[in-house]
């Protein structure tokens, strides 16, 4: 699963979950991709849990790109327990995905089969997707 | 490559409440430039430059106050989600003039069997070609080539006229192997170790 290294700060602020996707709003890599249209925090599980679902479906012959990173710390304080005390123990990584942005790419020969995969794999995610296609005149 | 004329009014209001205004009505602002003059400021019929941005690198014979003025599309906008145009720069051109433009490269023709992939390095190709006569797309054949094959900015047949804007030997599109399937249950021992690996986040610098 994807988890930074090292960081500088255990214990984050929550990211701004408002505005647009500034940019990766576009494919980059792929033929086909799966883009936000709502923002959500995904977390590295889901991140893993898309992939398997894509490469488990294509089986062989394609290529994926995973174009987000699970980067911003969430904590959460135990059950039960009163308030203060300070923050809670860090419990998710989580990557903030804005609506537009692309988060997977996929390169696969067969379109039906592409397509479908990439739809498992949104499935996996937490938030409204679409799946979107290089065009023709599109560079 | 046909002109597309398109009929654009001068711009005098700017900032996010005045561009929010002008594509309510419809339209979208924009910016020509180039050639050392100063910047022009206009609005552009939405459905019509929408409709001419779908040649890539559409050469636009644009129509700012009764003077007419050759420009090609420089940088375009767009929302992400919905896909309207915000903002399109256009540069200014002379009839004749060399310009460098991004042509999109189309691939043809069937694999090797195998089941291998193409893999796109550049998607569109950098070119220097006449503003008047600039190519729609280029075509690349890919029949019967095998895994490692790669094809070069060099082996591109371009129109006359046109010249490449990249080293000869920049690849272009390659030709990978198909991976071979991941057996299940070694895919699964993977995972088990990542989830073992998991309790060393968040260690502080």
């Amino acid at each position: 699963m994807l988890i930074p290294r090292r960081v500088k700060h255990r214990k984050q602020h929550h990211p701004k979950r408002d505005g647009m996707a500034k940019g990766g709003t576009e494919l980059a890599f792929g033929e086909y991709g799966i883009q936000a249209v709502t923002p959500a925090y995904v977390t590295n599980r889901q991140i893993e849990s898309a992939r398997i679902a894509i490469t488990r479906h294509i089986r062989r012959g394609g290529k994926v790109w995973i174009n987000i990173y699970p980067d911003r710390p969430l904590t959460k304080k135990p059950a039960e327990t009163r308030m203060g005390s300070g923050k809670g123990s860090p419990e998710w990584w989580v990557a903030n995905v804005k609506p537009g942005r692309v988060m997977f790419e996929l390169s696969f020969p067969n379109e039906k089969v592409a397509k479908e995969a990439l739809t498992r794999a949104a499935h996996k995610l937490p938030m409204k997707c679409r799946i979107v296609r290089r065009e023709a005149g599109e560079s | 490559m046909a002109e597309v004329k398109i009929t654009a009014g001068v711009r005098s209001e700017f900032g996010k409440g005045a561009a929010r205004r002008i594509r309510r009505a419809g339209q979208v602002p924009g910016v020509i430039y180039g050639h050392g003059a100063e910047p022009v400021h206009v609005n552009l019929p939405g459905h019509e430059l929408m409709l001419a941005l779908k040649t890539p690198n559409v050469l636009i014979s644009l129509d700012v106050d009764g003077k007419s003025e050759l420009v090609i599309p420089k940088a375009v906008q767009k929302d992400p989600i919905k896909g309207f145009l915000e903002h399109v720069d256009l540069l200014q051109v002379k009839r004749g003039e060399k310009v460098s433009v991004e042509i999109p490269v189309h691939v043809e023709g069937e694999l090797a069997p195998g089941g291998n992939l193409i893999e796109h390095v550049l998607n569109a190709l950098p070119v220097e070609a006449e503003a008047t006569h600039i190519p729609e797309s280029v075509t690349v054949s890919v029949e019967g080539l095998e895994a490692g094959a790669s094809i070069l900015a060099k082996d591109i047949e371009l129109p006359k006229g046109t010249s490449l804007a990249v080293e000869d030997d920049a690849v272009v599109l390659q030709i990978v192997a198909a991976q071979a399937e991941a057996p299940a249950e070694e895919e699964a021992e993977a995972e088990e170790g990542a989830e073992a690996a998991a309790p060393a986040e968040g260690d502080e610098a």
